[in-house]
């Protein structure tokens, strides 16, 4: 198996009055594990349709291994898809269910049973070959939908939330099963899903799209560390969010007014004295500054509320309209009883000055 | 029951019960046992008993005839006079009252020569009736002594009753199949739409002709398939067929006639059970079918119909009991189809001939056939009941 480049060239869908998808331009290596991220109805879902075939594009092109797919249907691409509810043969034996996309291209009973069994063998179902898939967990079914799609040898393996309906430890178990399987047979993983635990975990690159359009394409990481717009910098991981207005330029950094003061964060988007801005910090970058006595940002908050969960501490203050979100590194030591008004802060570096927009859940 | 007696109470309970019981003893029961009892009874109806029934009759009638014909002739001597009219025929069956008769023959004779002539016929005649009595009774009794149980229902049903009993057999089965060919694109289309107003415009379209009596839906196809009727004036109007030159083609009292509208008669029993299958199939298993490569034929045959088979075998079991037993199709639409279709025996056999027994045999026949082709379905299928019921 080898996975190919996939390309879309000014692609966009409009359902009647709706444009799910705004005119798109969006390459994906070949080999790569790429994560489409974004809330419900955000068209993530559509752009996955368009890559295998079942949806064709109102405007622009479908190359998939610089081929012009687009007028292509679905069963003649080199695409696989794996279904949200995986949508499994339930009259057919798992073998069976391994084996269809084989029978379908006329490959002879024993040739199909032998490359069924290897598939299975590689997602580790082998002794439950003859089951209806009926009989199987829910784990084991995501498995077999794995392999599945893996028997018509694809260069470019669609999945659109398959785990979402597995449990939170199955979930994580096959975040690494996924993953393992995509390095074993370098296809071209394209992965939807809102749950952006699954895209940072799994994913080589990640498109972040909201509302038809996508905001940011990225490593992994530079979505994290450095989203590129407000909405990608709140629904990817928690911010503290602060609105204001620049005043002042320093070193690549942007002082805003806010509320709560002057704050001083890093200038991403160039934004000159006057305009609208945020400032983003992510929870686990704000520190008490009674332990860090360097950090360049100072707020006075009232702690409202602490909640442990295991690792770390999330402590929830207010300081004036604000709530502001700590995360505290659990060390045994620093967590137990924070409370009252306490002086908290984050370093310059930590901050992100990003143009006043969109806010994700809003 | 237990849960029945809890949610409507003892009394409610008894009463459904016992419904249900009547209903089933009554309608479902009782009527079947009759019937195939009745197949099992042979009635010996060879026609000696008859015969020598209807000749004693003939006698006691002659006898009553010759007594008139003597009490005239005692009047007109009273009288003294010649006979005033015609005398009446001694024989009741002979042709007509005007034709010359025995009667006729004897008006030249004189009245007291007729009287011992008569006289001595109606002595003659009475000394046959004994005899003939006799006869009868003895016919009678012979004929209860060889009716009873037996399997002569069947083992009598001539070789050209049998070959109609198969070929009704093989017409309903191959209405069913057609009948499936013709369904199945339509029952998935419905399925298959997304938007609910279609849906329900194909549903109407549907169902609005079974408003209609079935008789009334049947006759119609009588008006669209007449040597004058709406097929052939389309077909003269296209300049296919020249009515007037007498190049009619006679659609009616064929086969195919009967095939197509029995087709039309019942596929709402094929298209509704294949629908509701149908539709609850998951969209995206077609889906995910394709999307391995599947052509539209392979998508049918390994995941659309084996999904459907519980609503196709409960179409198939329909149609055909419904088109084996059918009469009012071949009766208005076949008229003058020879061989007809076995309903129309059976139901000559009760209505026209009176032989109850022979019918019940056909029917129980019928029953039979259709019993065989339902486990052959359900076997063919590998669907069970409970599936079905489902």
């Amino acid at each position: 198996m080898q996975g190919k480049e996939i390309r879309l060239q000014g692609v966009s869908m409009r359902f009647g009055d709706f444009i799910a998808v705004h005119e798109t331009d969006l390459t994906i290596a070949a080999g790569e594990f790429f994560s489409i991220l974004g809330p419900s109805g955000c068209g993530k879902t559509t752009i996955l349709r368009m890559i295998s075939g079942f949806l064709t594009p109102t405007t622009g092109q479908v190359l998939i291994g610089g081929k012009d797919l687009t007028a292509v249907g679905p069963n003649k691409r080199p695409t696989a898809l794996i279904f949200q509810n995986l949508a499994l043969f339930p009259l057919m034996s798992v073998w069976e269910n391994v084996a269809f996309g084989l029978e379908a291209r006329g490959i002879g009973r024993r040739e199909r049973r032998k490359r069924a069994e290897d598939l299975l063998d590689l997602v580790a179902l082998t002794e439950h070959a003859g089951k209806k898939p009926t009989a199987l967990s829910g784990g084991q079914r995501q498995r077999v939908a794995i392999a599945r799609a893996l028997a018509v040898e694809p260069s470019v393996l669609l999945l659109d939330e398959p785990l979402s309906a597995l449990d939170l430890k199955l979930r994580q178990h096959m975040r690494a099963e996924l993953k393992q399987i995509q390095r074993k047979t370098g296809v071209t993983f394209v992965y939807i899903t809102h749950d952006q635990g699954e895209a940072l975990t799994m994913s080589d690159r990640i498109a972040v799209m909201n509302a038809g359009r996508i905001e940011q394409v990225a490593p992994t990481s530079e979505i994290y560390n450095a989203p590129a717009t407000s909405f990608v910098a709140t629904f990817v991981g928690e911010h503290n969010v602060f609105r204001g207005r620049v005043e002042g330029l320093e070193n690549g950094m942007a002082q805003v007014n806010t509320p709560l003061g002057r704050l001083l964060g890093m200038n991403r988007d160039d934004l000159k004295p006057g305009e609208e801005a945020m400032i983003f910090v992510r929870p686990e970058r704000i520190g008490l500054v009674s332990q860090t006595p360097t950090l360049g940002n100072r707020l006075q908050a009232a702690v409202e509320r602490r909640d442990l969960e295991g690792p770390y501490l999330n402590v929830f203050m207010r300081a004036g309209e604000h709530q502001i979100v700590m995360h505290m590194t659990n060390a045994g030591n620093n967590v137990s009883d924070l409370s009252g008004e306490q002086s908290v802060g984050f370093a310059c570096e930590d901050a992100l000055v990003l143009r006043a927009g969109e806010l994700a859940g809003e | 029951m237990s849960s029945l007696i809890r949610s409507y109470g003892g009394v409610l309970a008894a009463l459904f019960g016992g419904l249900t019981l009547l209903w089933i003893i009554g309608l479902i029961v009782l009527p079947q046992l009759n019937m195939i009892q009745r197949a099992f009874i042979w009635e010996a109806r060879d026609g000696a008993a008859q015969q020598a029934g209807v000749d004693l009759e003939r006698a006691y009638q002659k006898i009553a005839t010759l007594d008139y014909d003597i009490r005239a002739a005692k009047r007109d001597i009273e009288r003294g006079s010649a006979p005033s009219a015609a005398p009446s025929p001694s024989d009741p069956f002979a042709v007509s009252p005007g034709a010359p008769s025995p009667g006729g023959l004897a008006s030249s004779e004189t009245p007291d020569k007729r009287i011992v002539r008569l006289e001595s016929e109606r002595t003659e005649l009475q000394g046959q009736i004994n005899p003939l009595k006799e006869r009868f009774g003895r016919l009678k009794i012979e004929e209860a002594e060889a009716s009873g149980y037996s399997i002569k229902n069947f083992t009598t049903m001539s070789p050209l009753h049998w070959r109609i009993f198969g070929m009704t057999i093989f017409y309903a089965f191959c209405v069913t199949l057609l009948s499936f060919l013709f369904c199945y694109p339509i029952a998935y289309t419905i399925a298959r739409t997304q938007k609910e107003i279609h849906v329900a415009f194909f549903m109407l379209g549907i169902i609005i002709p079974y408003a209609l009596n079935e008789l009334l839906r049947i006759f119609a196809w009588t008006m669209i398939l007449a040597n004058e009727g709406i097929l052939n004036s389309a077909l003269d109007t296209l300049g296919l067929i020249d009515l007037e030159s007498g190049e009619a083609i006679r659609w009616l009292a064929s086969n195919g006639a009967v095939f197509c509208v029995l087709m039309y008669t019942y596929i709402l029993f094929m298209i509704f059970p294949m629908y509701n299958t149908i539709e609850t199939l998951d969209k995206n298993q077609i889906e995910a079918a394709r999307d391995l490569g599947a052509s539209t034929w392979r998508i049918h045959s390994r995941v659309v119909i084996p999904h459907a088979k519980p609503g196709i075998a409960v179409g198939a079991i329909m149609t055909f009991m419904l088109s084996a037993g059918s009469i009012s199709v071949p009766g208005l639409v076949g008229p003058g189809l020879h061989p007809d279709w076995f309903s129309q025996i059976i139901y000559r056999n009760f209505f026209e001939a009176g032989n109850w027994n022979i019918g019940a045999a056909q029917s129980l026949l019928l029953l039979v056939a259709c019993t065989i082709f339902i486990l052959i379905v359900l076997r063919f299928f590998r669907v069970g009941i409970q599936e079905i019921a489902r």
